[in-house]
Parts: structure tokens; sequence; C-alpha cells
């Protein structure tokens, strides 16, 4: 279901709906980043999008899963109550990272159901932006097979034609959050459709396909683990890990008790953000390491992106947003990985 | 059982007993649950044991399940939390989850002649699957364990395998010759070649460390053996149990779901990241 809002009513909604946490895209030098919404604000026309994922909404980088503590002789006590209950919105989800969260809806909600990011996704309403024009140059959704104005994993998606923005119902619960202001959304008219439509058209053209056919390409993958590719592609790799750590749909993690207190013992057990490309991620105890080089951990990456996920899930665990391939200290490319597999003979 | 995942169960330390020493050291410990029965499981699968303060590690369960008063572990003294784990003492407090993994496929097995080879604190996973071949001893053939350690100090279970040796055959090993050692000198794989000639009708059961796996899984392979009749477990590194940190992961399969129990046809079919 379709609706619009007028552009000049937007920081009305935004005060109606100040008894939640409000987050907006916010100017932080030369990036962008989710901050706490000051109240009466705007969707600034200049966001492109964030350089850290929405990830951290449903997967923080840190986040305690409960703390045990030691009593009167010898008992423990576990406390794994979850403090947050209150409703997070957040605007300006790019649909790349929408398509993010779909991923990690897979994983984490899956038959082993994370109580922690099940928690967080239901307290958490996804409102998209759609893409007029492509926020940076590697974008590349249309690669993976999706839009700028793709819906998925969001709860609701906007669509800025000019002085409006078309509002897409996606959930009932992203309906359910506008259902009490009726007086700030107008009907669609036959001329807004139009202008979306053209939008759309010189939107997606404007998207840099980098390769056709990926799930063609990908299947090369099944004969390409010995190539030496591997080698070449990860050669300028530092192990520095941060396009996992930019990566909207990477979710590995690590455990790891912190200790508060000695006697009496205070524990908090943690989860943080891990990443496969440290040579520790795998590392037994003994010191053998099943991923002992930069290829085999580099390849990894690409494997469980677009050939293992793919294969369990049907999806490609990519979702084109650009950011490993942005911000690589090393100039790594992930397109230009996937160039080659699309040329490898 | 608490629904949360990650949710540790209080167990108490029933027992302890050396098994090893030095700086290798093993110890087994056996624990039960402080409020209700310990979890059922199945040979081959693995518990994550927690030390408070220090962290958690995935350990390989090495009672049958026929034994339900207490979970047994068998652990060496490797990393942070099992450093920790040796520093215990009876009455102790730790956590427990689990059951993770899959199991051997003890009902397939049946009418088959079992060989059970392991290496070093491998014998640990291999424990809960002999133990319950031998309560089930009429629906197997043959019976033969080849167990090897770096010297005679570090062979662990030493009284039990000499009970053993009533039930079944037992093959030991040590790397290099001690003044009164009997049995073979030499690296695991040697002593299979040595003491297996039988692959019809057997199944080959292999744990130890991931270099003596994959020279046993050749030899065996050279001595006739089927991949269908060669099984072994997969010890990766893992944090959560339930397929979802990521590091355990070869190929789209994840060791602590899928895993730990292989058969040769199986993981041989995966990329060799183990």
């Amino acid at each position: 279901m379709e609706v619009v809002i007028q552009r000049d009513s937007f920081p009305q909604l935004l005060e109606k709906l100040n008894r939640y946490n409000i987050w907006l895209p916010r100017k932080n030098g030369d990036y962008w980043e989710f901050k706490l919404s000051r109240g009466k604000e705007s969707l600034d026309k200049k966001y492109t999008n964030t350089k850290l994922s929405p990830k951290k909404f449903v997967l923080p980088q840190t986040e305690t899963l409960f703390q045990i503590t030691e009593g009167e002789n010898g008992k423990f006590n576990i406390d794994e109550k979850q403090k947050k209950d209150s409703l997070d919105i957040v605007f300006g989800i790019r649909p790349c990272d929408g398509v993010a969260l779909s991923h990690l809806d897979k994983v984490f909600l899956n038959s082993f159901k994370d109580p922690y990011y099940s928690k967080k996704r239901d307290n958490t309403v996804f409102i998209g932006l759609a893409c007029e024009t492509p926020p940076f140059e590697n974008c590349s959704c249309t690669t993976m097979g999706e839009s700028p104005f793709s819906t998925k994993g969001l709860d609701i998606l906007l669509k800025d034609i000019g002085d409006r923005y078309i509002v897409e119902y996606i959930t009932d619960k992203g309906k359910k959050l506008f259902s009490g202001f009726p007086n700030l959304f107008g009907k669609i008219t036959t001329k807004d459709k139009e202008s979306l439509e053209k939008i759309k058209k010189e939107s997606n053209k404007k998207i840099k396909k980098r390769v056709e056919d990926l799930s063609e390409t990908t299947k090369k993958l099944d004969i390409m683990f010995d190539s030496d590719l591997w080698f070449h592609e990860s050669q300028s790799c530092i192990n520095c890990g941060i396009c996992t750590y930019l990566c909207p749909s990477c979710h590995c993690f690590d455990i790891n008790d912190e200790q508060l207190s000695k006697k009496p013992l205070n524990v908090k057990r943690v989860r943080t953000w891990d990443n496969c490309q440290f040579p520790i991620f795998t590392m037994h105890s003994s010191g053998h390491n099943p991923r002992p080089d930069k290829q085999s951990r580099y390849r990894r990456r690409i494997y469980h992106k677009f050939s293992y996920f793919y294969k369990t899930e049907g999806e490609h665990l990519c979702t084109g947003c650009g950011r490993c391939s942005n911000y690589c200290p090393a100039g790594i490319n992930i397109f230009e990985t996937l160039q080659k597999v699309a040329e490898y003979e | 059982m608490n629904e949360n995942p990650y949710f540790p169960n209080l167990a108490l330390i029933t027992s302890i007993r050396d098994e090893v020493g030095g700086d290798r050291a093993i110890k087994t410990f056996q624990t039960r649950f402080v409020n209700g029965n310990n979890f059922t499981f199945k040979s081959g699968q693995c518990a994550m044991l927690s030390v408070f303060g220090k962290g958690e590690a995935m350990i390989s369960i090495s009672n049958s399940p026929f034994t339900k008063d207490f979970l047994q572990f068998s652990i060496l003294k490797s990393g942070r939390v099992t450093s920790a784990l040796h520093n215990m003492e009876n009455g102790s407090i730790i956590g427990v989850r689990g059951p993770y993994g899959n199991s051997f496929p003890m009902e397939k097995w049946k009418g088959r002649n079992l060989i059970f080879i392991g290496g070093g604190i491998g014998l640990a996973p291999l424990w809960s699957v002999l133990k319950t071949a031998l309560v089930n001893k009429k629906d197997y053939g043959d019976l033969m364990l080849i167990y090897g350690a770096r010297t005679s100090k570090d062979i662990v279970f030493k009284d039990e395998l000499y009970d053993l040796r009533s039930e079944m055959t037992v093959h030991l090993s040590i790397d290099k010759d001690e003044s009164g050692w009997n049995e073979f000198v030499g690296f695991v794989p040697e002593n299979v070649k040595s003491k297996v000639s039988w692959p019809q009708n057997s199944i080959a059961i292999i744990c130890g460390p991931p270099i003596m796996i994959k020279f046993v899984i050749s030899t065996l392979a050279e001595l006739g053996f089927e991949d269908e009749q060669i099984y072994t477990t997969v010890e990766n590194k893992m944090k959560c149990g339930i397929g979802k940190c990521g590091r355990c992961s070869i190929g789209e399969h994840y060791v602590c779901t899928e895993g730990p129990v292989y058969s040769w046809a199986e993981l041989k079919k995966l990329p060799q990241e183990y």
C-alpha cells in the first residue's frame, strides 16, 4: 500500500513519533552515521549512505548476553534479562542495507533462533529511503539482482519524488507505526506514480552492473577453489578486517567473558563482531590453523558470500553496497574479483 | 532447559582424574547438572563448557549415553578455558550447554567390524562410541582399538585400556622407543598398516590431530577401505555451537551443526579446511 507525505511535513512526523528513539543519518566529517534525532528535522537531501551499516541495530558491535554473579556458598546466578524494551525507528536505510537485514534474518531466525537478535528485530522499525542516484561509485545492487527500490528486510520504504515522499508500507509493523496520524498522509496520484517511474528508470540506469549474470558466474567457483586467483587477489590484504566490519551482511561473531570483579566473581558474557580475515579466527589452541594464510581467508570470504550461502539460502550474501571496496586501505575491490571470476576459463 | 541457546546450565564437577601430567596435561572431569537431570546425547556429540570469567570451549563428551548419572569430558590443557578447567577442583561449578552436533551412525554399522583408531586426546571422543559399541557388542562383528600417543606417559585412560583387552583387541603405540615398551613404536598410520588386514565388512573410526587423520585415511585407502567405510570427527574452533558465529565452517557446512562426525565420502567433497 502506498501513500504520500509532503517533504515539509516530515519534521511534524518526527515530532509525533518522539516517544520512540528516532535515528536519522547525519554527517560527521566526511562520512554519514545514524544518530538520535534532535527533534524537528528533515532528511538531508545530500545524504548518501552511512559508513557503518545499520546491522548494529540488530547485531551491535558489542552486546552483553548475560551477567553471571557469584552468590553465597559458591552459588551462581545468571541474569539473562534483556533490558531494552523500547522501540527504535531508523530512517534512511538504503535498500541494499534492507536486503542485508533479510540475510541476517536467515542466519539468526532459523532453527536455532537467536533471542537477542530476534528481540531487537521486533523492537526496531526500519524505514528505507530509495536511491534516486547511487550514493557511491562502487554501488552495484543490480549486480546482486536487487534494485535501488528493493523493499526486502524493510518495514517502510520512502521514495523521494522531489517535494514529497511516496510511502510504501511493507510490513504490518510499518503500517501500524504511521496509522495514528492520517492527516499527515495523502493519497498517491497518477502524477506521483509517473514521476516515480521516471526516477526509478533513471536510477537503475545510473548504477553500474558489474557482472551480467552473477548466479551463472559464481557457478564457476565450484571449479576455482585451487585457482591461483585467490593468491593474487589477496596479496595486498593487510588483514585489517574493515571489509567485514563495514559489511551489512557479515555476521560472524565472538563470545568472551569480561570479568568485572574477581571476588565475588562478577562476569559479563559478551558477544562482539568477529572477522574471518583474522588468522586467529579459526586457529585451534594447538596452533593448527585450517585457514592459515591470506589467500585461504580471502577465498573463504568470497566463497561464503557467493557460493556457500547461495547453496544453503538461495541468495548471495552481498548486497552490492560497495563499502568493503570503498574503504579497503589496500584497494581490494570485491566487484573486480567477481569480474575476474566471470572471465576465468 | 532454557530456551536461550547461549544459556549455560550450571553443573557441578563431581570427579577429576589426572590422566597425563606435564605441559600437555590431560584430566578427565565428570559433571552433573545442579538443577535437574543431565541432557540426553548421542555418541559423537559435544558440549560447550564455561569457566565463568574465562569463557567457553567446545569439548566432546567421552562417556557413553548409557551412563546417565554424569557427563564425562577428557580435556587437554591447551588454551585459556582448558587451562582454567585444569585449575578447578571437585565441587567447583562450571557451565554446560548442548549437546551439539551430529553423532556416529551406530545403527547403520550393525553387523560390521569396528576399528577405532585414535591419537593423543583423540581417544576421548572415540571412547563414547567405543563404550556404546561394547554395551551392544552382539550387534557388531570384531572390535579393535589402535591407539597411539607421543610417549607412554601421554596415554590416556591407562587403567581402562588395560581392562579393555579382555573385551576387544587393543594395539598401542608410542612415537619413540622407551625401555620396557613391548608394543608398537612409530606413528599411528604405520601401526594401522601393520595391524589392519581386513577391510571387508569393516568400519574405521578415526579421531586425533588433523595431520594424523589425513595420514590414517590415506593408509586405509591403500588397504582397500572404501570412502564410506571411514569415519572421522572434525574438531574446528567453535564459539556459538549453533551455526552462526562462522569459525567452524568447512565450505557450506558448520561443523557444530552438520558435524563433527563425517564419513570420508562426505568430508572429501568439502574444502580441506580443517
